[in-house]
């Protein structure tokens, strides 16, 4: 007994000891993304490092691997890492199920929206501090909607109507997203708007009559429309032609407007390019809005004062004022009460932003822990809708088996039902 | 007049070839000279005002000088490593006609890479070696040990016996007969082997995707990123291209009999 | 000098065995661990730690129609584009096997394709096939033909992924089949020629039959590179569009680096694994035979 004790305080000192000797080198390992906020936080680092005597070890990764990377070293007990980057739709479920974020009881989330911050709620306690929102819109050209006579369609009949209208040999009358995965994110306005859903309640319910109306309406709208080889593209590959002048029409996150409008990569003029709610459907008028990036503690961390330390630095009102200015649509709700900030943040991401602050859904995708292979199984669909306009008979038939798939998938991660 | 007619026939079909060959690299090479609005413009202009900007980009603003480091690390120690192995095991294979052992080594280069990646990936993880310079060398020594083996095993039987035998009489061992008689010897074989390996381990694509992260990241990877980094730059991931694929082609064209021999002798790729 | 003794008479053995155990721990273990994990539940991101199921994971991924899909895919690409490369490499061997001018530059051009990179290939190749903005529309758009999709569509995708394998990869096949040519002797052509033999009855008959056995060795090496391949549909479609080009080799990727389902993932890779093991093994076969 008496030994067991003098080992116990032996090793107390000893962890004491090696926890004295890791505060004093004051090391943090930090992952961020690949994105714009990534390199406001990147730019701002040096600063913070001499405010705080904290050296900042930094990594930037592509959004896919920052997801790999922090997976393995969670999954095989192998991480150093303290802080990082994480996107909460597409992890969240995942890391938060395996218990990988350290749970911010302490931090006050009082400036964020209730449901950005609804969505990183696990038992009770946030996990994520949201940084960036983004939110669908219409992109569109005002010259070439004027030239038509066209007014900025406000419904669905009216946008079918004009992509219609402006869809012309060199021109595509509308784009979106077409390549499968990639493009369940975007079809997802679409399926609210006829009054779908991917998932209620822990069950996939994208077979339902609504959701498939949504799906077959994307497919013809994407496929009548669209420029050719859609079914391949991304946002990366749209945003090009956009700037090309070879699309009237794109619907994607608000996230784009200001590289649309870069002079050295489009000839045309950021006059001419106008940004708009996404027209409202039959059932609803709610288009996505999302947290797409939030940071987060690692619960291995061995430093999570300092680790603390970062993180409340790294989502400070002021950083955010100033990622505003880069347009990047932060989630704090005070820096968009601010008059000072917004009138540096182009009008038409405020006036989108405060629709839907209102009206929007605050999921893009099946929220899961698997959501990557279910987004790979909706893809699917969403493919044959394009290559048929929608047509297709199989659609029905096809969403029912993917939604019987997508229901395995979350029994398999005991998620079904919840 | 005839023979003419056919003359000028077989000269048409050879240039037909070498422009097949050649367009895409031609291609490549325009396109990185094109501004972005340039090179979305429809017809496809053939015809522009050539700029450096893409390189400016893709060596400036891009890390590629540190990836490009990174690749030839990689592959230099893969193609030492390669050859320390590959040279004693390519003579003892030639000397004493062990092919089952040339067939073992020659597995690695023939099975499919990915089925050795998964649980190099758990336990490089598990050993906190991902994203280290050790994993990635040792992975790549897989494709390039093979090549070496290969190349070498067949060099080596091109050498003469009796070179061996009459200094083995003179007392020398085999130790020394190989480092000093048989190796000077093999100065083309190993050229052959060197070229080859490094390119194929320059070009690897899978292993370094897998293994290499932010820190060792090689230039394949980095190219096949720079695609979703933004927005598809087509001119600077063209001038990336151009750069990943030069020194291959120069190696390629400097060392062009070695590289026919080695390619032809059994065909290697990784 | 003793110990040199030792080593001359056992230099068999020590020369190559650092090779072997390197081959040995980063190969045989590998593929044994390999054939563990299939037997498992194992999936990365379960938390949970890895239980034996038996060959349930082997009954549920054969029978997965994506994975037969895949397999039989696997197959169509491998065969159609080396089928394509054989005949257009051999030919392009007899059209430079004589003498003319600028015949060295014409075979360092063939070499090129062979040490391109891969990934930037299948990149450059993307930009010609763009259906909007590619060189490989314009070109039959004014030829007077319809534009295709290529890459974009599920039923152009393979094909055109073809065409890449057979631009970089026929100079192979023509590459050894030239050296095969200049190994034979002229004697058996000039007789057939002095007899009267017209130059498509020499090819046809005395030539090809000659060069045979090169050929085919050059095919089988091609046939398991072609089986092999990763990085071109990787970096040109991911598999796509949805499970459009996907291979073996490419769901057996994601279903390790993306999905993380271990055990299934091990089930594609053994199988993808005996595959191109049974080919190698009729390599070696047919080697001996070819040598007798």
């Amino acid at each position: 007994m008496k030994t067991t004790l003098k080992l116990g305080l032996a090793m107390a000192v000893t962890m004491g000891l090696s926890g004295a000797a890791l505060a004093q080198t004051k090391e943090i390992r930090v992952l961020l993304a690949n994105h714009p906020y990534g390199e406001v936080l990147k730019a701002a680092i040096p600063q913070f490092e001499q405010q705080s005597g904290i050296k900042v070890n930094v990594e930037s990764l592509q959004e896919s691997q920052l997801t790999t990377k922090l997976t393995t070293e969670f999954a095989t007990n192998s991480s150093s890492v303290d802080v990082f980057m994480t996107r909460p739709l597409q992890d969240g479920k995942l890391f938060a199920k395996n218990k990988w974020y350290e749970p911010l009881g302490g931090y006050d989330f009082s400036d964020y929206p209730a449901n950005t911050v609804s969505i990183v709620t696990y038992d009770g306690q946030p996990n994520i501090v949201p940084l960036v929102t983004e939110w669908q819109v219409l992109f569109y050209r005002k010259d070439l909607l004027e030239a038509a006579g066209l007014k900025v369609p406000t419904n669905f009949d009216e946008l079918t109507a004009a992509a219609e209208k402006l869809n012309t040999g060199g021109l595509a009358g509308f784009a979106s997203r077409g390549k499968g995965a990639a493009a369940v994110t975007q079809l997802s306005t679409f399926v609210y708007n006829f009054g779908g859903n991917y998932l209620d309640k822990g069950v996939a319910v994208f077979d339902s009559k609504e959701a498939v109306d949504g799906i077959r309406y994307y497919g013809k709208l994407v496929g009548s429309y669209g420029p050719r080889g859609v079914t391949s593209m991304s946002w990366e590959n749209i945003l090009p032609l956009f700037q090309a002048g070879r699309i009237a029409m794109w619907t994607d996150a608000s996230v784009f407007y200001g590289q649309l409008t870069d002079p050295a990569k489009s000839s045309l003029g950021a006059d001419k390019i106008g940004i708009a709610n996404v027209p409202a459907g039959p059932k609803a008028n709610s288009p996505f809005y999302v947290t797409s990036w939030g940071i987060a503690m690692a619960s291995q961390s061995k430093k999570k004062d300092l680790a603390k330390t970062f993180l409340e630095w790294a989502t400070s009102k002021e950083l955010a004022a100033k990622a505003m200015e880069a347009n990047i649509t932060m989630a704090r709700t005070s820096v968009w009460e601010d008059k000072a900030v917004t009138a540096k943040v182009d009008p038409g991401l405020v006036e989108t932003r405060a629709f839907v602050a209102k009206n929007g859904n605050p999921s893009d995708r099946p929220f899961m822990s698997a959501v990557g292979e279910a987004r790979d199984l909706i893809g699917e669909i969403i493919i044959e809708s394009i290559n048929t306009k929608g047509e297709s008979p199989q659609i029905d038939q096809m969403a029912k088996d993917r939604a019987v798939k997508v229901n395995t998938l979350l029994r398999d991660t005991g998620e079904y039902g919840q | 007049m005839k023979a003419v007619g056919l003359r000028i026939l077989f000269y048409l079909a050879v240039v037909l070839l070498a422009l097949i060959v050649l367009l895409p690299f031609l291609w490549m090479l325009i396109s990185s000279l094109k501004t972005q609005i340039d090179i979305v413009a429809w017809p496809p202009k053939f015809i522009f005002s050539p700029t450096l900007q893409n390189y400016y980009k893709v060596f400036g603003e891009q890390d590629f000088i540190r990836y490009f480091i990174n690749s030839t690390i990689v592959a230099v120690f893969a193609v030492g490593v390669s050859l320390l192995l590959g040279l004693p095991a390519a003579y003892s294979i030639a000397r004493f006609s062990q092919r089952r052992l040339a067939m073992v080594i020659l597995l690695a280069r023939l099975m499919p890479g990915i089925s050795f990646l998964m649980p190099w990936y758990i336990i490089f993880s598990r050993l906190g070696l991902m994203d280290s310079y050790v994993a990635l060398v040792l992975s790549h020594v897989l494709i390039t040990l093979p090549i070496v083996v290969w190349i070498m095993s067949s060099y080596f039987e091109t050498i003469p016996l009796e070179l061996e035998e009459s200094a083995m009489v003179d007392g020398a061992s085999r130790h020394y007969i190989f480092l000093k008689i048989i190796l000077p010897l093999s100065g083309p074989g190993i050229i052959t082997a060197t070229t080859l390996s490094f390119i194929f381990s320059w070009n690897n694509f899978l292993f370094s995707q897998v293994l290499s992260m932010e820190k060792t990241r090689t230039l394949p990877i980095a190219v096949f990123n720079f695609l979703s980094y933004a927005d598809i730059d087509w001119g600077g991931v063209m001038a990336a291209s151009v750069a990943i694929m030069a020194p291959a082609l120069v190696l390629t064209m400097i060392f062009q009999r070695y590289v026919v021999s080695g390619l032809t002798m059994g065909a290697v790729k990784g | 000098m003793t110990q040199n003794s030792y080593t001359d008479s056992n230099i068999r053995w020590i020369y190559p065995l650092p090779a072997i155990l390197f081959v040995a721990l980063l190969m045989v273990f590998p593929v044994l661990y390999t054939t563990y994990i299939s037997l498992t539940n194992w999936t990365l991101t379960s938390g949970t730690a890895p239980s034996f199921i038996g060959l349930s994971n082997y009954g549920q991924v054969l029978l997965e129609p994506r994975f037969l899909q895949a397999l039989w895919r696997t197959f169509v690409f491998t065969f159609s584009a080396v089928a394509v490369e054989a005949v257009l490499g051999v030919a392009a061997a007899l059209l430079l096997n004589r003498v003319f001018v600028g015949r060295s530059v014409v075979k360092l051009l063939l070499l090129l394709p062979l040490v391109a990179t891969p990934v930037a290939v299948g990149i450059v190749f993307n930009l010609f096939y763009d259906p909007t903005i590619g060189l490989a529309n314009y070109v039959l758009e004014s030829l007077g033909l319809p534009g295709s999709s290529w890459i974009s569509h599920a039923d152009t995708v393979l094909f055109s992924l073809v065409l890449v394998d057979v631009w970089q990869w026929t100079p192979m096949i023509t590459l050894i089949v030239l050296a095969g040519l200049a190994s034979l002797s002229d004697e058996p052509a000039e007789a057939a020629r002095i007899d009267g033999a017209n130059e498509w009855q020499i090819i046809r008959l005395i030539t090809l039959p000659m060069v045979m056995p090169v050929i085919v060795t050059a095919v089988i090496l091609r046939l398991i590179d072609a089986l092999k391949t990763f990085d071109i549909i990787f970096a040109m479609t991911g598999g796509g569009p949805g499970y459009a080009s996907e291979t073996l080799n490419l769901i057996g990727y994601k279903y390790s680096f993306e999905y993380f389902r271990m055990g299934q993932a091990a089930v594609i890779l053994m199988v993808l694994f005996l595959i191109v093991l049974a080919c190698s093994v009729a390599i070696t076969r047919l080697g001996k035979r070819i040598e007798r």
